[in-house]
């Protein structure tokens, strides 16, 4: 008598499952995905404080050297040749839509007086919100810098 | 004569979905960028023609060198010491100004530093409210 009954196994991956985890993670993708208006190389100054930028934020990036450019959130960024030239853009941006923030990508060791002309314009244009972009300061290096 | 019958699968074939979406995958994390996003707000007052009247030393004055170090109200500080010397000045007066003026050739990294601190009292029980931070023009305009 033979009592096993002899079962065959599909010799087959199961391979359903894997187009959902992939649609998972481009959903992930797809949701953080912001395209960068502004590819200037700067070392951003650290701080504690971090606040989210809002997205579509208008961009005025200063290098160390003190070039300027300029992107309205929407094009890639553009260069400058003065402050004045901020004033105008920005004047343009604030004209279309008021409550537009703007972001100040700086170099940490730019001097201040490149920043000082663009803030000034920022403020002649009646930005209301500027945000000072930076990198995360971690508490050993807040020590350091404190017994400097 | 009889002819065999095909069987035809009564499945989807999703085996290439799944390239598909890997191929899609590798777009969005060959393109994404996890750019810096996070920054310092800063509240810029309106430019007015006529600022709020400040008696100038009801303020504090916080300059930066451009070695990076501090100078508050003409004595050299740390950064870390400038909160416990504010303390009992906005104990009196919370809304206490308190201006920050770099030197045109320090380095902005030690202008956000310090007001980074100031802005960090909050949590340690110092609240700086009143923060200005004046341009040049400003200061060729109103303070001389």
């Amino acid at each position: 008598m033979n009592l096993h009954e002899q079962k065959t196994v599909p010799a087959v991956i199961p391979t359903a499952s894997m187009a959902d985890i992939a649609f998972l993670l481009i959903i992930f993708f797809m949701v953080t995905f912001t395209i960068e208006v502004d590819k200037t190389q700067v070392t951003l100054p650290q701080t504690v404080i971090r606040q989210e930028v809002p997205k579509k934020a208008a961009y005025v990036s200063v290098t160390e050297a003190g070039q300027i450019r300029v992107s309205d959130g929407e094009q890639i960024s553009a260069p400058v040749g003065s402050a004045d030239e901020v004033l105008s853009f920005a004047a343009e941006v604030i004209g279309r839509e008021p409550t537009k923030e703007f972001v100040l990508k700086a170099d940490e060791h730019t001097p201040y007086r490149y920043i000082d002309e663009v803030i000034d314009a920022l403020k002649q244009a009646r930005v209301s919100v500027i945000y000072l972009l930076s990198s995360q300061e971690t508490k050993d290096e807040e020590n350091r810098a404190g017994t400097n | 004569m009889k002819l065999p019958s095909r069987r035809v699968s009564d499945e989807i074939p999703t085996s290439s979905m799944a390239d598909i979406a890997f191929l899609l995958i590798i777009y969005f994390m060959v393109t994404t960028t996890f750019a810096a996003t996070r920054g310092l707000d800063f509240a810029l007052p309106k430019d007015d023609d006529q600022p709020p009247v400040v008696e100038k030393e009801e303020s504090v004055l916080i300059e930066v060198q451009p070695s990076g170090d501090l100078v508050v109200d003409g004595r050299p500080m740390l950064k870390s010491e400038v909160l416990d010397y504010l303390k009992p000045k906005l104990e009196v007066n919370p809304r206490k100004p308190v201006i920050i003026r770099p030197d045109a050739n320090a380095p902005y990294g030690a202008m956000v530093s310090v007001y980074d601190e100031l802005r960090q009292g909050a949590d340690k029980g110092v609240e700086v409210r009143n923060i200005s931070i004046p341009t040049q023009r400003e200061i060729d305009r109103f303070w001389f």
